[in-house]
């Protein structure tokens, strides 16, 4: 029996776009990958979107258009990943069949992947159905295994970057680091599908960064990154805001990884639930989708961490993240830590968004400075 | 006690409900004044830049009713769904958490209750029950006036499904039976307007599109208007129900007015920024391209100046003139004495 050939195209996710892909490949299909978020395809999803969609709509749209045109001799299921809720973000899979079609797309089709949402008579039959019309008719351990691998080489990669982002402003040749890494992602992209020689690779890859020549120090900045998931989770959109506060010499902590948004948002861990709202008391103690309580949330939490600053990423006109901005100004009042807003859009340049960073920097290290005066004055009033 | 109700967003729903409330109750109630430069002014001062309009201007109402000190409370609910499995803008269910971040010194003067509605009474009366606690009212009064609420709120629909908008609604407040008597006068024209209510009947921020069809002989009917009924089939042509009440009533209103053969046109107006719109206009765009109705989107921010605005509404009155073949404005009907008989407000 021969099966109906089809390509897989799923969203590019960071570096976690390795996972995606071997997760499809281990169901025996093909599998394309957009390219990384560049002019050419924010040229195409914003000229096809509307005008005031969310960026992260516009980018998709553009890297969905772009693997079409592309290969046109094959048939696409175009992977989306949804939720129910208050942001728009539950809404996109609607438009691209709509857009994509009304362009004169013909080879594809739209698979989204939602939670279970209520009611949940229609909702728990409603996530098979999408299951099963995401992975085809397999057998049941073939797709426990694909899940497993993924999900194993989403950790391995998470490692990797969380290393990365350690080693490089600690290392003595600059972008020494950033070489092992390149290698370690492929791989493990090219992993064989086992989750013994996964861990394998990830622990040798590991060491072999931890060898690279670098000095251990513990007085350089924190800053923390908040926002919104999609901005801040794939390298490409957020004009790589993490390398780039790592090379300025600058400890930095992502919020949002896949791991726990997953865990925390699609399976809804409860403890996760009760926590934000502990937190968040007093700010943003209600539900409004998107990542806006995060971004709150975690502000906080960076606070009490000890961390001297936080940036929230967010696509422009994000509608809970707005909320959120204006409240992050009383939170960060409120708890004395300096939050710099990034709205990121089609038209967001590099040279004007290194200039912010640098000025961003360069106030905690003053901060710090100063911090560290204020100590030792009155250490010395004391004596 | 005095409460102050600003007139932004919700009010142009819910207004009726909570006259009926406060009125039962005995507490006087202080509107803020219709929206003009000043409040825009106040709410951009007082927001972050990249909010939408409709926000950054309840943001002014709410800084007015505030700036008055005899005042006791400013009314800021929270409406968190408007329908079953539904919810509002995240924004808008983060109101009362933003206004407090935005006036800190006055956060205790804010009078907030989370609002289910469309989902049975007992929901909205726990809502009013809340409210009622903190005005220090006894419960079985509270109970009573929420009645009256509700009592309110059915009639103002009743009114605006016979044909009357939201601005007569709130005119004719105290006697609305007579509102739902009155008969619509009909019009040659009827243009639709779909947008969300405190878009559409915001006269300033909108440059008074209403005022200015009205004038130029167009009759104008709003999406609110609609029973929720008439337009439920068209969740198959969106594939995905939209999550928003009001959303899902502007798109498929839309799309039912872009079926019904006696509209000749269909405004959409939606304020700078709000991402919701985007999505129903969307919507919209590619239901008029199947169905060949003139559909126009007028989009208004802080800053839109009246002239273009008459403009375009002129071309859109010329183009439905035409697609009826009565041919453009002639000068002897133009009653304004400008260029093509639209109303232009002084400023």
């Amino acid at each position: 029996m021969s099966r109906k050939k089809i390509t897989y195209t799923v969203p590019r996710m960071g570096y976690t776009y390795a996972a995606f892909e071997s997760f499809f490949k281990i169901l025996g299909y093909d599998v394309i990958i957009p390219e990384p978020t560049n002019t050419e395809t924010i040229k195409e999803g914003v000229s096809n979107s509307p005008e005031y969609m969310c960026f992260p709509f516009k980018i998709l749209l553009g890297q969905f258009e772009r693997v079409l045109e592309k290969n046109p001799d094959r048939y696409f299921k175009v992977v989306s990943l949804e939720s129910y809720g208050p942001c728009r973000f539950g809404y996109y899979s609607p438009l691209y069949y709509k857009i994509l079609r009304d362009k004169g797309f013909t080879n594809f089709e739209i698979v989204n992947i939602e939670g279970i949402y209520p009611p949940l008579y229609k909702g728990i039959p409603r996530f098979f159905k999408k299951l099963i019309k995401l992975t085809g008719w397999h057998a049941p351990w073939t797709i426990v295994k694909a899940f497993v691998i993924a999900g194993w080489k989403v950790y391995a990669l998470e490692q990797l970057e969380k290393k990365l982002y350690y080693l490089i402003p600690r290392e003595k040749v600059t972008g020494s680091t950033e070489k092992i890494f390149n290698a370690a992602v492929e791989r493990i992209r090219n992993a064989p599908n086992k989750v013994k020689s996964i861990k394998k690779i990830l622990n040798e890859e590991l060491e072999k960064m931890e060898k690279n020549p670098h000095v251990e120090r513990d007085d350089l900045p924190k800053i923390g990154l908040v926002g919104e998931a999609y901005i801040l989770m794939d390298y490409s959109n957020n004009l790589d805001i993490e390398k780039k506060l790592a090379y300025m010499g600058v400890d930095v902590d992502r919020s949002l990884r896949v791991t726990n948004w997953t865990l925390d948002r699609i399976i809804k861990v409860k403890s996760h639930k009760a926590h934000m709202l502990e937190v968040n008391k007093g700010y943003l103690d209600f539900f409004i989708g998107g990542d806006g309580q995060e971004s709150i949330m975690n502000t906080i939490l960076y606070k009490k961490a000890g961390y001297d600053g936080v940036i929230q990423a967010q696509p422009f006109g994000c509608l809970p993240e707005t909320a959120a901005k204006e409240i992050l100004t009383k939170v960060s009042e409120d708890y004395d830590i300096p939050v710099l807003s990034l709205a990121f859009d089609e038209q967001t340049g590099e040279a004007g968004f290194v200039t912010r960073l640098e000025a961003f920097v360069d106030m905690i290290k003053s901060r710090r400075q100063m911090k560290k005066e204020e100590k030792k004055e009155s250490v010395t009033v004391e004596g | 006690m005095k409460i102050g109700i600003p007139r932004a967003l919700y009010f142009y729903v819910y207004y009726p409900m909570w006259y009926g409330f406060f009125s039962s109750l005995g507490h006087e109630i202080r509107l803020s004044i219709p929206t003009n430069k000043e409040i825009i002014n106040l709410g951009v001062s007082h927001s972050v830049d990249d909010i939408c309009i409709s926000v950054k201007v309840f943001h002014g109402h709410v800084k007015y009713l505030l700036n008055k000190k005899d005042l006791d409370f400013v009314f800021v609910p929270r409406i968190a769904s408007e329908e079953k499995y539904k919810y509002t803008c995240p924004k808008l269910a983060a109101l009362p958490d933003l206004m407090k971040s935005a006036f800190v010194n006055d956060a205790d003067r804010i009078l907030t209750a989370t609002f289910y509605t469309r989902q049975g009474d007992k929901l909205i009366i726990d809502a009013f029950e809340e409210i009622g606690r903190r005005l220090g009212d006894t419960e079985e009064r509270v109970k009573k006036a929420a009645k009256v609420g509700i009592k309110y709120q059915d009639l103002a629909t009743k009114a605006l499904r016979s044909g009357h908008t939201f601005l007569e609604v709130v005119k004719y407040i105290k006697n609305l039976e007579e509102l739902i008597k009155k008969p619509v006068e009909k019009k040659r024209y009827t243009v639709a307007l779909a947008g969300f209510p405190y878009d559409v009947y915001d006269t300033f921020t909108n440059g008074d599109v209403i005022s200015k069809l009205e004038d130029s002989g167009v009759g104008i009917v709003t999406t609110d208007m609609l029973d929720p009924k008439v337009y439920r089939h068209y969740s198959k042509y969106m594939i995905k129900d939209l999550f928003w009440y009001q959303a899902n009533a502007a798109a498929k209103g839309g799309m039912y007015y872009i079926d019904s053969s006696d509209i000749d046109g269909i405004i959409s107006i939606s304020s700078f920024n709000c991402g919701i719109s985007s999505i129903y206009q969307k919507l919209l765009d590619l239901y008029s391209k199947e169905i060949g109705k003139p559909v126009m989107h007028i989009i208004v921010d802080e800053q839109t100046g009246d002239a273009g605005l008459a403009t375009r509404i002129e071309a859109f009155i010329d183009l439905i003139r035409v697609k009826r073949g009565d041919g453009l404005v002639s000068q002897e009907n133009n009653l304004h004495g400008t260029e093509d008989g639209v109303h232009v407000r002084s400023i």
